[in-house]
């Protein structure tokens, strides 16, 4: 058969790889490849906290008779935009690979950064009154690609709650938008980055 | 029955590892590369030297925090060849 023969020329000529060999070799490095992620956990950590720290600032504010004037998402953006640009950089340079999927995550966030923005600076020019609801809507997008990208479960679930949590959000008092919103930020972001760092952290040492 | 060739570039321990982790990811360093394969720096230098030759990788030499880093990123070309060489291996062990 002439693979034998390939297969015993090439052995003395360099290596000892069989066919089921070569396979394994494959395997195993596809395998070592898929360990080689960038870690997103610390975004949905940060953001979750950032986020409702700054609608409980809100709130407090409200509730002692403050008018709402977004001071509070401003400083959180800030803050979370300065911290995850740092992080971002630093992780950027230890990473010594990159994948299709890292592109596509990168790329899917800063688009829903941008159409946040937009959404946010729409609101506020046209006095539209919160957009608590449609940034809950909006921020479902890239959850739930982001957890069927990677299978995560808790992602996809977290996804699909910013949606129903944001729709309901059009049909409730203003009061309790703030309590929707906190819960789709534990459930949505929170636990599920907790949740996807202990795999992260699994994975890296696995 | 007959079977395909195999490539003798790609039917090497170290260059087939290197190959298999460029399929799987976009583009890696040479530190990421010697993490992942084991191999020695040597070696791995001389096998992507090979790859290179064989336009199989595409290398290009960058700054990483000031160090010189070597970046391989898979050619369409070899791309093609690793999955030729992945079918007549599959076909070899169908038979």
């Amino acid at each position: 058969m002439f693979i034998f023969a390939s297969f015993n020329t090439i052995a003395t000529m360099e290596t000892n790889l069989t066919p089921e060999q070569s396979l394994k070799v494959i395997d195993d490095m596809i395998r070592q490849a898929k360990r080689s992620f960038h870690r997103i956990s610390f975004y949905f950590l940060l953001w979750g906290v950032l986020l409702i720290a700054a609608m409980l600032a809100e709130y407090i504010m409200t509730r002692m008779g403050n008018p709402p004037h977004g001071a509070s998402w401003g400083v959180a953006g800030i803050v979370g935009g300065v911290i995850s640009s740092i992080h971002g950089a630093r992780e950027g340079k230890r990473e010594g690979a990159s994948t299709a999927m890292d592109r596509v995550i990168l790329w899917l966030w800063a688009a829903f950064v941008i159409t946040m923005l937009i959404t946010i600076v729409g609101y506020g020019v046209s006095g539209g009154g919160t957009p608590s609801g449609s940034i809950m809507v909006l921020t479902g997008l890239p959850t739930f690609v982001s957890g069927q990208l990677m299978r995560f479960k808790p992602l996809i679930v977290g996804g699909l709650l910013f949606w129903v949590l944001g729709a309901f959000s059009y049909f409730v008092d203003p009061g309790v938008i703030t309590w929707l919103y906190i819960g789709a930020m534990l459930f949505g972001y929170v636990i599920p980055g907790y949740l996807l760092k202990r795999q992260e952290d699994g994975l890296r040492t696995a | 029955m007959a079977f395909a060739p195999l490539d003798p570039i790609l039917h090497n321990q170290l260059r087939l590892a290197i190959m298999s982790l460029l399929v799987a990811v976009e583009e890696g360093d040479f530190t990421f590369l010697l993490e992942k394969t084991g191999a020695t720096r040597g070696n791995l230098s001389v096998q992507i030297t090979k790859l290179k030759e064989a336009g199989y990788i595409h290398v290009q030499k960058t700054f990483k925090e000031n160090y010189p880093n070597t970046v391989c990123r898979i050619s369409p070309k070899g791309l093609k060849a690793f999955e030729t060489y992945v079918k007549a291996i599959k076909d070899y062990l169908k038979n």
